[in-house]
């Protein structure tokens, strides 16, 4: 049953700006792909979602479609910056022929759709170690993954430093 | 010496080649898969040893030990049985100790449930222990995640919706909130029929 080169199970890793992402990413390249090169267990796919403009500026007042534009372009900055450094990453640990996509939506929802594109194998997320109350009002898209996905999930948490 | 990854920057010490920087990263990974006897853990741990077999097995050519497959289960513990006595409704009695038989029957169900599962390991070059607490099976798998610092958690999902995840309480859940380290939470396969039986 191993694995033939054209049927290489597919990992994805959903990465946004925050530390806890670039940290996961980190750790999954580090335990997954840097030691086995050229010949990696899995397929890499690397995504990100940028947020819809209108659904972040949400209950905004009257001035709402002046600000969207600029909201618009800030986000697409931002996805240029997670992408660069995604890529940069890669680089560092030598792992080549990683695809890196971009989506806009929300975070959760595009994750699901990508593993059930992809038919993936296994899905990465990063962690950012909210309380239950931050969990219930900002929402938790590990936990959302972790529920939704037609795959398995891996929560890569950033460790805290313990003193 | 330790090439603990830290989130800032590659470890220092492997400059030159991506060999040395390969060879020196190339620990393997310790993971420990959380048991008990429903389905979704046995298909956890399957899924785990395929997967994961590349990431943990040893690898004599390259002389690199392999990591350690820990199998945990755990055993509620219950700690009061209360038999509310026949004829007075108000008393009752609580024992401390699970009766003998319970014991005994818990143990085989143990022992049947780790052959099981060294079944699935067998012949994948994987090294595996096993091993048995007792008490609140969140709890406890998170505790042992700490005391033996493997690298992931595995669980199963029973693939609960949010109101019975709500009451029933998720020991994937709860260990995805506070295990101290990576989880891997695997999903029942959507298709009942899989290739292997």
């Amino acid at each position: 049953m191993a694995t033939s080169g054209e049927e290489k199970p597919v990992m994805i890793v959903g990465i946004d700006e925050s530390e806890q992402s670039t940290y996961a990413l980190e750790w999954t390249l580090d335990r997954f792909f840097a030691p086995y090169a050229p010949n990696f267990p899995f397929k890499l796919i690397i995504v990100h979602a940028k947020p819809n403009a209108v659904a972040s500026v949400g209950l905004a007042g009257p001035g709402t479609a002046e600000v969207v534009p600029y909201v618009d372009a800030d986000l697409k900055h931002t996805a240029v910056k997670v992408i660069e450094k995604a890529k940069g990453l890669c680089q560092t640990k030598s792992v080549h022929g990683a695809m890196i996509e971009v989506f806009e939506g929300d975070a959760r929802n595009v994750l699901c759709e990508v593993v059930d594109k992809h038919h993936a194998s296994l899905l990465v997320v990063g962690s950012h170690g909210y309380g239950a109350i931050k969990r219930a009002v900002l929402g938790s898209v590990s936990d959302y993954c972790a529920h939704h996905a037609h795959c398995s999930v891996m929560i890569v948490k950033k460790p805290k430093i313990k003193v | 010496m330790e090439t603990y990854v830290d989130a800032t920057g590659v470890d220092t010490a492997a400059t030159t080649t991506t060999e040395t920087m390969g060879k020196q990263n190339k620990k393997k990974l310790n993971v420990m898969v959380a048991m008990d006897e429903s389905k979704n853990s046995f298909y956890a741990l399957e899924w785990a040893v395929e997967h994961l077999r590349d990431v943990i097995s040893a690898e004599p050519e390259t002389d690199q030990p392999g990591g350690l497959l820990t199998l945990v289960h755990v055993h509620p513990t219950y700690l009061q049985y209360i038999y509310p006595s026949g004829g007075t409704a108000s008393a009752v009695y609580a024992t401390d100790s699970v009766p003998e038989s319970m014991k005994k029957a818990r143990e085989e169900s143990t022992a049947k449930l780790f052959t099981r599962s060294l079944e699935i390991c067998r012949g994948k070059m994987v090294k595996t222990e096993t091993m048995i607490l007792e008490g609140d099976p969140k709890e406890m798998i998170c505790q042992a995640v700490e005391q033996t610092h493997v690298d992931l958690l595995v669980v199963g999902s029973r693939g609960l919706g949010m109101i019975k995840r709500a009451f029933l309480g998720s020991v994937s859940d709860y260990c995805a909130q506070h295990a101290k380290c990576p989880i891997l939470i695997v999903r029942p396969p959507r298709e009942t029929s899989t290739t292997s039986k």
